[in-house]
């Protein structure tokens, strides 16, 4: 739920910005969503777009998030791997039924503890 | 066509536009604010925790026996945070400690510009004497409270042993922002399938390092580990 008072923070940034570059329209938004950062990316997007209406100058902003893939630390090798939250689409079954919790791919253990990741910001702005 | 004067030049108003690189937080506006609350703390020469949970955990249970321990050596102050009413202030009051409620009206979590508020409140009730500890209870909620900074120097969360040992693992954010966990209601154990080793466990893999205390507030059982907890972190 503390989606929505994000993406009301990202609108106050973006009026700041907006006057301080004396721009009319906001056209564009890029932002980064950190794995780990505990935001939902569809709710942070629904508040966003549920937002930005009440405002005109950035009524027709397209906000683009980036979502990368969550980096861990294997506690017992030690080696850092990049292992995506889900399977592309045609694994789909195999995600189902693949055991949790997900494991080291170089030692195959299971003590994989998430680095970094928490990261939410506001990469770019494009406005005219 | 170009909707705006309806010309036929396709995107002619947007021969202007152009492109800022930020990079900033998105929660630059809070992290000002909370490092601005922390340094108002200082000021009155005080250190604040801010303790996070689920509903129902124990948090102002804790605080209610925290105060009786300490309150003959350390002045305390609590801002609680609640969706609705005034019970908790109430209780932490009938201890004789100042307390400010806040109450968000619906929001699932304290920000820094709501704790800045109970600072200047919390300052006026403690006509003169000042501070040494401030604990701000959050909202109870395991998932939210975990973004905001509130200007704390220490971040307490609490498990309780009715939830379940798998909560370290199911709300990662929280527990890894954490600087210390308290299992809480431990005289509990007996009742519940909950495993101090799995929680101990899933909660260090997540921070390595984590600091983990047990106690019940009823019994009293390892509760005096809590409280060299606070005093080593007032002497430092």
């Amino acid at each position: 739920m503390h989606e929505l008072s994000l993406a009301q923070n990202l609108l106050d940034q973006l009026l700041d910005l907006a006057k301080e570059h004396h721009a009319v329209r906001i056209n564009r938004v890029s932002v980064t969503l950190g794995p780990f950062s505990g935001v939902v990316r569809d709710s942070f997007e629904f508040g966003f777009n549920a937002l930005k209406q009440s405002l005109e100058i950035a009524r027709g902003a397209e906000l683009e998030l980036e979502t990368p893939d969550p980096v861990y630390l294997c506690l017992d090798c030690g080696k850092v791997s990049v292992i995506p939250f889900s399977l592309p689409s045609d694994r789909l079954e195999l995600a189902m039924t693949s055991p949790f919790p997900k494991k080291c791919p170089w030692c195959c253990l299971n003590r994989l503890s998430p680095k970094g990741g928490t990261e939410l910001i506001l990469n770019q702005v494009e406005m005219e | 066509m170009c909707d705006t004067c309806g010309c036929q030049l396709h995107d002619h108003h947007h021969h202007d536009a152009k492109v800022v690189e930020v990079n900033r937080s998105l929660l630059e506006a809070n992290q000002k604010q909370a490092q601005s609350n922390r340094g108002h703390i200082e000021q009155m020469g005080a250190l604040a925790i801010n303790l996070i949970s689920s509903p129902g955990s124990g948090k102002t249970t804790l605080l209610e026996r925290t105060i009786e321990a300490l309150k003959d050596t350390v002045r305390i102050g609590v801002i609680e945070g609640d969706i609705e009413t005034e019970r908790d202030a109430d209780r932490i009051r009938a201890k004789g400690v100042p307390a400010v409620q806040l109450t968000t009206g619906g929001a699932c979590h304290l920000d820094a510009p709501m704790v800045h508020g109970g600072l200047h409140v919390l300052e006026h009730f403690a006509k003169g004497g000042g501070y040494d500890l401030i604990f701000i209870e959050n909202v109870g909620n395991l998932v939210c409270p975990a973004t905001f900074d509130l200007g704390e120097h220490r971040r307490v969360v609490l498990l309780s042993t009715p939830e379940g040992s798998d909560k370290p693992a199911k709300y990662p954010a929280t527990f890894r922002s954490a600087d210390l966990v308290l299992l809480t209601k431990t005289d509990l154990l007996p009742y519940f399938d909950f495993s101090v080793e799995e929680a101990v466990k899933e909660a260090q893999m997540l921070k390595p390092g984590l600091e983990i205390l047990s106690l019940s507030a009823t019994t009293g059982e390892g509760f005096e580990q809590w409280i060299d907890y606070l005093k080593n972190m007032l002497k430092k």
